[in-house]
């Protein structure tokens, strides 16, 4: 079942231009320039009921733009969109009650007053009975241990705290659909995987959709399935995280300690990466070379000890951007 | 409804934290009504002389009382938050919530005017009558219309603060009419009764929101008349309609060409 549905979609917005120093300032008073610029231009995707999906793309290629019309809160220059079978500039209101939005570098948390007390705010807003509010807040309060801070001023909580609490503000009222926009964004290790736990297993208890964008490699392969991949305002990559691994994957990274020096300059499919005599380090590309053949010049006989890896996926990634930026 | 008033209270809870805050700009008035009696004393021979039509004690208790109104309803940082919402695109992230901004705005502010009255309209009429000994003659009734009035006051003036936020829209940066609005109700509408100016500036305060604003509830609190009052009302009534009329037409037309980059 399709929950969200972007068709076609362009945003173009128009920014004032000035040229430099004081003169440029006068200038812009009396005789403005304007450029447009193509923030969102032709992105066409579907997302099915229950999938966590991975939104993302380098600074300025559009993903915020895109969360900011799924969610009603700019209209589109030109395209459809449908979240829920609601059009979100027709029925943004009635949409509002279904979805629920965090974004990680806006607080939407009343800074003075309790998590406690925000919680029965958000309750109120959605029109929520208050016993049912009630007990959501207690089943929340153990899901994503609040109990430590859950009556301290959210102004005097940790970042990952307030991250927390702005998760469960934004599924007070059960929202089938939620838009997370780079939710673990300035959070340390540790409490970021926690909060990509919450996620997956609110995702699993609940069967929220969750729409993620993230600049973060971990939030993507530890928590999503499918990823879609935006540069420049459009989809460069839709695929399932299992394919994009699968056919980026094509190289390997051999790190080897040898008994003897070999030199493997020249040879088809095999780049050195680090060469420090008998230690050494190579990419091997799948399509030209095997990696049991690049182990057979290096001979088995040879090797001290040997370690296989794949290329990263923040490199797989970044390889993808810059690819297109080419284009 | 229930959103609005969760808001209002919310809001309340917010404030009563810095309630010192509150109390502690009370000072700022104490000091400003005392140079004010001082002045009138000073100006008015006898006290049962009338200047204007306004004996000494008519005088200040006016005053004294469109001092505490635009004590309780003057919105700078309000206008600002607006201002700052529009500028930065920051309005935007209350669009998909199931409320309206603009009532989300109006309830915040009025809550804070409310923890104002409290403080002002009670311990400053309680300063007055301590400095001049004696009470405008009101009935009870005649009290409560007058509260009518300061109530619609507020409402009024939260409209049109919020007009002038949501002005930015169209200017990028409405903080300066905000500074002309408040400076105007603060020279013509609050430190004199508008009869001691000369007929021009009085026609032109009449169909200004001083009037509706400041004048008329103060006018009604030195000397209430059920004529002034009917006209007042529906003064008050049409600035109302018009204020918030002017704030749909403006967030409607606003939001729609909002430009918000990135994340």
């Amino acid at each position: 079942m399709t929950i969200i549905k972007a068709d076609h979609l362009y945003k173009t917005f128009r920014i004032k231009e000035k040229e430099k120093g004081f003169k440029g300032s006068l200038k812009a008073i009396f005789k403005p320039k304007y450029k447009t610029i193509k923030a969102v231009n032709n992105i066409s995707f579907e997302v099915e009921k229950g999938e966590i999906i991975a939104f993302i793309g380098p600074n300025g290629a559009g993903k915020s733009t895109t969360i900011k019309m799924l969610t009603g809160i700019l209209y589109p220059s030109k395209g459809e969109v449908s979240v829920l079978d609601i059009n979100p500039i027709k029925n943004r209101k009635k949409l509002a009650y279904q979805i629920g939005t965090v974004f990680g570098q806006k607080e939407q948390l009343w800074t003075h007053l309790t998590p406690y007390d925000n919680f029965k705010f958000f309750g109120a807003i959605y029109d929520i009975n208050e016993k049912v509010v009630e007990k959501k807040i207690n089943e929340f309060r153990e899901l994503f241990e609040l109990d430590e801070f859950i009556n301290v001023p959210v102004r005097n909580l940790s970042l990952g705290q307030r991250i927390r609490c702005e998760i469960v503000a934004s599924l007070i009222h059960n929202p089938k659909v939620l838009f997370l926009d780079e939710p673990t964004i300035g959070l340390d290790p540790v409490v970021k995987e926690n909060i990509r736990t919450l996620i997956k297993r609110l995702n699993k208890e609940y069967k929220t959709t969750i729409f993620l964008t993230s600049h973060d490699v971990g939030d993507i392969e530890k928590l999503c399935k499918r990823v879609i991949i935006i540069n420049s305002g459009k989809v460069v990559l839709d695929d399932t995280m299992e394919n994009l691994k699968y056919h980026y994957l094509n190289k390997k990274i051999v790190e080897v300690k040898m008994k003897e020096m070999v030199n493997l300059d020249n040879e088809k499919g095999i780049t050195i990466l680090k060469d420090k005599g008998y230690n050494l380090k190579i990419e091997v590309d799948t399509k030209k070379r095997s990696v049991a053949d690049a182990i057979k010049l290096l001979n088995p006989d040879n090797i001290l000890d040997i370690n296989i890896s794949n290329t990263p996926l923040e490199e797989i990634i970044s390889d993808i951007y810059k690819k297109e930026a080419k284009k | 409804m229930r959103k609005y008033l969760y808001i209002f209270k919310s809001e309340i809870m917010t404030n009563i934290q810095y309630i010192g805050n509150v109390l502690f700009g009370f000072i700022g008035f104490f000091v400003m009504m005392f140079i004010f009696l001082n002045l009138w004393q000073a100006i008015y021979d006898d006290p049962n002389e009338l200047i204007a039509g306004y004996n000494m004690n008519q005088t200040i208790w006016y005053v004294a009382i469109t001092e505490v109104l635009w004590s309780i309803i003057s919105g700078r940082k309000y206008t600002k938050k607006i201002v700052e919402d529009v500028k930065t695109g920051n309005i935007t992230y209350n669009l998909n919530k199931p409320y309206s901004y603009i009532g989300y705005s109006i309830f915040n502010h009025l809550a804070g005017c409310f923890i104002r009255f409290l403080v002002y309209f009670i311990l400053g009429l309680l300063l007055v009558f301590i400095f001049l000994g004696s009470f405008p003659s009101l009935d009870i009734v005649q009290i409560l219309l007058v509260l009518l009035t300061i109530f619609l006051a507020t409402l009024i003036n939260t409209l049109l603060l919020t007009f002038i936020g949501l002005f930015s829209f169209i200017v990028e940066d409405s903080n300066p009419f905000y500074w002309v609005y408040s400076k105007l109700i603060l020279v013509l509408g609050v430190m004199f009764p508008i009869e001691f100016f000369p007929p021009i500036v009085q026609t032109f305060i009449n169909y200004s929101p001083i009037y509706v604003v400041s004048y008329g509830p103060a006018r009604l609190f030195v000397n209430f008349n059920y004529s002034d009052f009917i006209s007042i009302i529906i003064a008050q009534l049409i600035y109302l309609i018009i204020s918030f009329l002017l704030c749909l037409l403006i967030y409607k037309k606003g939001v729609k060409k909002l430009n918000v980059n990135g994340g």
